[in-house]
């Protein structure tokens, strides 16, 4: 149930220390832009916070951020499911995203989204076995010049890919740690997921 | 279709002009080093000691029109904030470039940050805005975001932000935001309410944004591009008489063409405006790629009407288009060559739009979805001719019934390409 009314009192934090340190110092820059008492403005930047701490957005971490700007969590909520970059659902460490708008479609989009199924052994949405992988299918991202392009967790482009690249970039990938979501117990039911 | 008579007014081929890519030959072009050895800040100073009204009347001048879509008149657009009484007063920038085909918004923040950062200032002292916004797409954060935050901190440094620049009197804050991955937050109302901290749902004009109560807060606001303002330093150095001359008649200026697709070369390419979709391709990107021939050209970003190879001659400026049933929209040109279906071709424009309307009004969200559902059938070589004709009046049925331009601007291609390829529709229909 997601409550329609702002909580009576504190909500925990989801964040460990290390976390709320940076949580906080990104929290106080992203409210001060705006009018003082406008802070609500600020929630879609607050959710990208917590999700750069978390690698996706738990329940406990939408109630904490509507708590910090004082936004009923079913506002939260709508924001959250709003936006494709939100993350309800844990994605894998590394979660790829590959663009099949028209540029990158007349560029061969559809055969790299059939190599990245093949090469990872899931389908678009799932995470791999050892939960280092998942991808995606997304709209344009600006990238069309170079195409086919993509993003690796939601902000590295990836552009000009081949199969072959896409395969070297897996190579890389492994050894590298990606988003930090070991850090957080995996719950489940976090309602409507992006595909 | 394909015999329109062709416009009359020739055309340089190649641009000597270069306003927006002045500095990218350069090696780290994007270095306050680098703009300012190319005359960069020059126009600041000369604007600040300008009247803001004689400002906007050089934009008004200049034919500065809108780079984000629309071609509205920059200068128009102003005056409608600068008439209104009402104080704060926003310039809030749209840097959302979520338009398939289009990546040129991102090319000048990754490589000419300064220049807009300039410009951008210029504006903000035109319309007495003191707080400005910049919208930025969310995936932006690492790249033209990081570049455009470094120049922002660098103005800031040189005393060309903040409290009274160069001892005009006059203050301006610069904030950098980001969206969340949502196509329609492009649009300029739902960019607003986005910046708000909601989900991006178009707002009923009017009031207008740049009307008190339309816009940001609820105060006059002007929302305009990335390429719009980058234009700005251009257009007070020179003159809006000079910029106005550089392009075609009520056109004025340069255009980045973000070309993708078929053709041999691809990337963001400066040109006056109205050059021919022609000259675009062969004397700036090499012709098209080996072996292929061009079959269609979007030319605006896919929301605008195809075009046929045989129209390739047509002017790219906003009004030789709109008379021609298509549009410039956001310089975002793709060249499809002959291995292009374009039934499989509208099939993927269209689950675009049929994933990105954000469900407020009925016709777009259900016109969009029902036309992904018959177009995706046909490509399986499931569908029946009434098919493609159902296709065509759903698109019909869709224009000018909802909030925002989101609907029309998903079914202009659709009318189209089945209009100019209808043969490619009817040798997907089974039996
Ligand atoms: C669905 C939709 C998406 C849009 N996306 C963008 C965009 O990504 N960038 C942009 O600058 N304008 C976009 N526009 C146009 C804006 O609404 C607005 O006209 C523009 O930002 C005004 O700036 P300008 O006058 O400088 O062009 C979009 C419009 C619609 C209807
Ligand atoms: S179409 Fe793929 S990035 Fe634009």
């Amino acid at each position: 149930m997601i409550p329609l009314t702002r909580p009576a009192g504190p909500v925990p934090s989801p964040f460990n220390a290390d976390q709320q340190a940076r949580f906080d110092a990104g929290f106080a820059k992203a409210i001060a832009k705006y009018p003082a008492d406008k802070k609500r403005a600020a929630l879609l930047a607050v959710l990208h916070l917590a999700q750069e701490q978390l690698g996706w957005l738990p329940e406990a971490a939408m109630a904490y951020v509507g708590f910090l700007l004082d936004v009923p969590a079913v506002r939260v909520r709508e924001v959250a499911t709003f936006y494709t970059m939100y993350r309800l659902k844990p994605v894998g460490c590394h979660h790829l995203e590959i663009c099949n708008s028209v540029s990158c479609w007349s560029k061969g989009s559809e055969a790299l989204l059939k190599h990245a199924k093949e090469k990872l052994g899931v389908h678009a949405g799932e995470v791999t076995p050892d939960g280092k992988f998942s991808f995606g299918e997304v709209a344009c991202l600006a990238g069309c010049g170079y195409a086919p392009s993509m993003v690796v967790n939601n902000y590295a482009y990836a552009e000009d890919m081949t199969p072959e690249k896409f395969d070297a970039l897996i190579e890389k990938l492994k050894n590298e740690p990606g988003q930090n979501i070991a850090d957080f117990p995996k719950n489940h039911d976090t309602g409507r997921a992006h595909g | 279709m394909a015999n329109l008579p062709t416009p009359p007014m020739p055309l340089p081929q190649t641009s000597p002009v270069k306003i927006l890519t002045r500095d990218w030959h350069l090696p780290e072009c994007w270095t306050l080093e680098n703009y300012l050895k190319g005359g960069g800040y020059q126009a600041l100073p000369k604007a600040l000691k300008m009247a803001p009204q004689a400002i906007v009347d050089e934009v008004v001048k200049g034919n500065l029109r809108g780079r984000g879509g629309a071609g509205f008149p920059t200068g128009m657009k102003w005056n409608f904030v600068r008439k209104e009484t009402s104080f704060p007063k926003y310039l809030v920038v749209n840097a959302d470039e979520g338009e398939p085909g289009t990546f040129k918004d991102r090319a000048i923040l990754e490589w000419a940050p300064h220049m807009f950062v300039e410009g951008l200032i210029i504006g903000c002292f035109a319309i007495d805005c003191h707080v400005t916004y910049v919208y930025c797409r969310g995936e932006f954060r690492d790249g033209p975001v990081a570049r455009l935050q470094t120049a922002i901190d660098e103005a800031y440094a040189k005393g060309w932000l903040g409290k009274n620049i160069l001892g005009s009197g006059f203050d301006l804050e610069m904030h950098v935001v980001r969206g969340a991955g949502a196509y329609i937050c492009g649009e300029e109302t739902a960019l607003l309410e986005s910046l708000e901290g909601k989900k991006g749902y178009p707002r009923l004009k009017p009031p207008f944004p740049a009307n008190a109560g339309g816009g940001l807060f609820k105060q006059p606001t002007a929302v305009n591009n990335v390429e719009t303002l980058a234009n700005m330093p251009a257009i007070i150095e020179k003159g809006g008489d000079w910029f106005s001359s550089v392009g075609c008649p009520k056109n004025g200026g340069t255009r980045l063409f973000a070309v993708s697709g078929h053709s041999k070369k691809t990337g963001v390419f400066e040109a006056p405006m109205g050059t021919t979709f022609t000259a675009l391709l062969n004397d700036y990107c090499g012709g098209m790629r080996d072996g292929s021939t061009l079959k269609a050209i979007i030319p605006g970003g896919s929301s605008s009407a195809i075009m046929t190879a045989e129209e390739a001659e047509w002017m790219s400026d906003f009004d030789t288009l709109k008379t021609k049933k298509t549009m410039a929209g956001s310089g975002a040109v793709v060249f499809l060559d002959q291995s292009v279906n374009m039934a499989h071709a509208l099939a993927n424009v269209t689950r675009f739009y049929a994933t990105e309307s954000c469900g407020q009004c009925t016709p777009c969200r259900e016109g969009t979805a029902w036309l992904s559902r018959l177009l995706d059938k046909l490509c399986r070589g499931e569908g029946e001719k009434k098919d493609v004709d159902n296709i065509h009046q759903i698109a019909r049925q869709m224009e000018q019934k909802t909030i925002c331009a989101l609907a029309d601007g998903a079914a202009m291609p659709v009318k189209s390409y089945i209009e100019k390829f209808r043969g490619d529709f009817d040798a997907l229909v089974k039996g």
